[in-house]
């Protein structure tokens, strides 16, 4: 049973005249066959976690443990971990078969005979057995992702590291392996960690989220937590697409005034306490057109999906973003009225940014149902 | 949609925001100013394109110089060359080659030499000659030497440059490559100080440890050790540019892989840097060969060939025979024979070395 601990990780680099700070305090425990989504912009020290996790990188401060094991001093080759890279980082001149059964070459004692039944097995287990005598180069990008994962598999390790894997795939590609991957996973139990900039990808994946920003970790949780319940403005925002419409309102009495003549009377003024202004946020999901509302905004562009139509819209000078149903189909350049529950509403203090109030409606268990067949 | 426009504008500007991207605005700012003065060369351009004529195959007079050099510079002299070995030179030519009379116009090529023809003569003579058979030892003794002790030296530099603890890596790396920019008869003078046995710098040194006169230019073997020496100082750096270059091609990636397979560093060293840089090597390798191979300033000037032709190269010899002697065309066939071996040599190492 090999789970993660990570405790108030630092890491810092030295360039000579200056420190840069890319991981902050770091603590997070990951349990056996648990996969968790590291998820955050570009240079948000989500990669960086991951290579102290594989020992590619030193601690400048805190620990990791693997099960029991105090791994934050070892060698990479010493810590049992398999990773797959984002370019996949196949040998060149070595053939699928030589790429796959080099690590087990190199750190094991298994016989020839032995890495040869192992390598045979995991091929065939993606499929890729008719390819193990070509060499990287004759593969397609998939392939290649195909023998990088076969790589890591193939040494029963008892970690899998991702370095955002499926980024170098086409849009098809990648939906496909992305449940692929998650099969796999769930089939050899092992604990994963997975780092992607792609919020849909970690979604979609992980039974975790973990987002991070600025180095420092904003929040842990299931899909669902960091899309209902974020900590922060940050979060709310990086997690859902289309985006949250984010904006700031005054707050007079109960009601919240925001841009473009927005104004809302809150049912339930608590969570606002004494601020005089609050970040308002609504995701584009929960606004609805309507007849008469008590907002209206106009109608800029029209996206329409097939399957729900987006609408980009101004609120005084404040762009505005709603997902609707397709029949839903105002003529652009049009003033529309729109309304919105105060359950579904986010509020975010103005100045830290931190959730006041997070989605409280209730979730439709019966689409959840019928969406499984 | 009258607007349309505009709504992309700001639906795109939105987007912009959304990525944070307000710097790029601002340099594009600074960029436009400067707009209006390259649209009007660019106008101006497209107008000169526009009125010029086109004339049929006027591609053809573009590309002639190249032509008509190459075919005065390289081809013409490398056929004569392999049709000289064939004759024996008895002369300056005297009297036309041909003519060309068309009234105003007179073009008279004269013959350049005056030429009996022996056959394959040169080519038995060179095979029955002591010193030709002397002068390929030489030259691939230095060779087999040389050229592994370089790359040797080369790839050891630049993996040590290319370490990540290195510290002072330019200064390094510009001082090893310096020799680079010697002028060959300059160094070769100075080797020839340096190496002098009774008042060379070297044996100086070695006189201070107890260590007796070294015959460094007088005694055979120590002759050809000298001249092996000063073309590795001379040629190190140069190599170890290139294979520096090499090394910092090679993917981080696939050493972080390697760390994680297992490797040790003697093990990447093999499974990541050797397959990787072979290409370069092979570079390396091929032209250093043929740089040793065509070894001449060298000799000339430190050894002059001695003590007793000694190290005298091949193509020092072949200098002797073409513009001392004056056997131009014995000078010739030893051409043909030195660039038909340089050539079989490069193209079995290309063989060996160039698989997929």
């Amino acid at each position: 049973m090999t789970g993660i601990n990570i405790t108030q990780l630092d890491k810092v680099y030295d360039s000579g005249t200056e420190n840069v700070v890319a991981v902050e305090d770091l603590s997070v425990e990951i349990d056996h066959g648990e996969f968790l989504v590291l998820v955050g912009p570009s240079g948000c020290g989500k990669s960086t976690t991951l290579r102290c996790l594989a020992g590619l990188e030193d601690v400048t401060d805190g620990s990791i443990r693997f099960g029991d094991t105090d791994v934050t001093d070892r060698r990479a080759s010493e810590r049992d971990v398999a990773m797959v890279f984002q370019n996949y980082a196949l040998y060149p001149h070595m053939t699928v078969r030589g790429n796959i059964g080099f690590g087990l070459k190199l750190s094991t004692k298994l016989t020839g005979d032995e890495i040869e039944e192992k390598v045979e097995s995991v091929a065939e287990m993606l499929g890729i057995s008719e390819l193990l005598d070509e060499k990287p180069k004759a593969l397609s990008g998939g392939q290649q992702q195909r023998v990088a994962l076969g790589r890591a598999i193939v040494r029963e390790p008892s970690v899998f590291l991702m370095d955002e894997p499926l980024s170098n795939l086409d849009a098809k590609l990648r939906s496909d392996m992305r449940t692929e991957l998650q099969e796999l996973q769930a089939d050899l139990d092992v604990t994963t960690v997975y780092v992607t900039h792609d919020q849909t990808e970690a979604m979609a994946m992980g039974d975790r989220i973990a987002v991070m920003d600025g180095g420092v970790l904003q929040q842990v949780g299931s899909p669902e937590e960091v899309y209902r319940s974020p900590v922060n403005q940050f979060v709310a925002d990086f997690i859902g697409s289309p985006s949250i419409n984010l904006f700031t309102a005054d707050v007079e009495g109960d009601t919240l005034r925001g841009p473009g003549g927005f104004a809302y009377e809150l049912d339930d003024p608590e969570p606002v306490g004494e601020r005089s202004r609050v970040r308002v946020g609504i995701r584009p999901e929960d606004i609805t057109v309507v007849d008469a509302g008590r907002n209206a905004a106009d109608v800029t562009v029209v996206e329409p999906m097939g399957n729900e139509n987006f609408l980009y819209m101004e609120m005084g000078d404040h762009e505005l973003t709603a997902r609707v149903r397709p029949a839903v189909r105002p003529a652009e350049e049009t003033e529309v009225s729109f309304d919105f529950d105060e359950a579904a509403l986010y509020l975010f203090d103005a100045e830290t940014g931190d959730a006041l109030k997070t989605k409280t409606d209730a979730v439709d268990t019966a689409v959840v149902g019928t969406a499984e067949n | 949609m009258a607007t349309s426009d505009e709504t992309d504008d700001r639906v795109g500007e939105t987007y912009r925001r959304r990525a944070g991207a307000r710097v790029r605005n601002a340099t594009r700012q600074v960029k436009r100013a400067a707009r209006p003065v390259w649209d009007r060369v660019r106008f101006a351009r497209q107008d000169v394109t526009a009125a010029t004529p086109t004339l049929p195959r006027v591609a053809y007079l573009f590309i002639a110089p190249f032509f008509i050099l190459f075919g005065l510079f390289l081809a013409f002299p490398v056929f004569y060359t392999v049709y000289l070995s064939f004759f024996e030179y008895q002369g300056v030519g005297e009297g036309s080659l041909f003519w060309v009379d068309l009234g105003p116009l007179y073009v008279e090529i004269p013959q350049i030499a005056q030429l009996s023809f022996i056959g394959l003569g040169n080519y038995a003579r060179l095979l029955g000659n002591d010193l030709f058979w002397q002068s390929m030892f030489n030259t691939s003794y230095i060779l087999a030497i040389q050229v592994p002790l370089m790359i040797g030296l080369a790839l050891a530099l630049a993996l040590a440059l290319n370490a990540s603890f290195m510290r002072l890596k330019g200064v390094f790396r510009t001082a090893i490559a310096l020799p680079v920019s010697a002028n060959l008869v300059a160094y070769s003078t100075v080797f020839l100080l340096l190496f002098n046995e009774q008042l060379g710098f070297l044996n100086y040194v070695l006189a201070g440890v107890g260590v007796g006169p070294v015959p460094w230019l007088t005694d055979a073997f120590w002759a050809r050790n000298t001249i092996i020496a000063a073309v590795t100082w001379r040629w190190t750096g140069y190599n170890m540019i290139i294979l520096l270059a090499g090394l910092q091609t090679i993917p981080q990636q696939l050493y972080e892989a390697a760390e994680i397979d297992g490797a040790s560093r003697w093990e990447k060293f093999r499974y990541v840097t050797l397959p990787q840089l072979k290409p370069v090597l092979l570079f390396v390798v091929v032209l250093s060969t043929i740089g040793t191979f065509k070894l001449f300033a060298e000799p000339y000037v430190i050894t002059g060939g001695g003590p007793t032709n000694s190290t005298i190269t091949i193509v020092q010899y072949i200098y002797r025979q073409a513009f001392v002697n004056f056997n131009l065309g014995y000078a010739s066939a030893l051409t043909v024979v030195f660039v038909a071996i340089v050539s079989v040599f490069s193209i079995v190492q290309i063989k060996i070395g160039g698989e997929d």
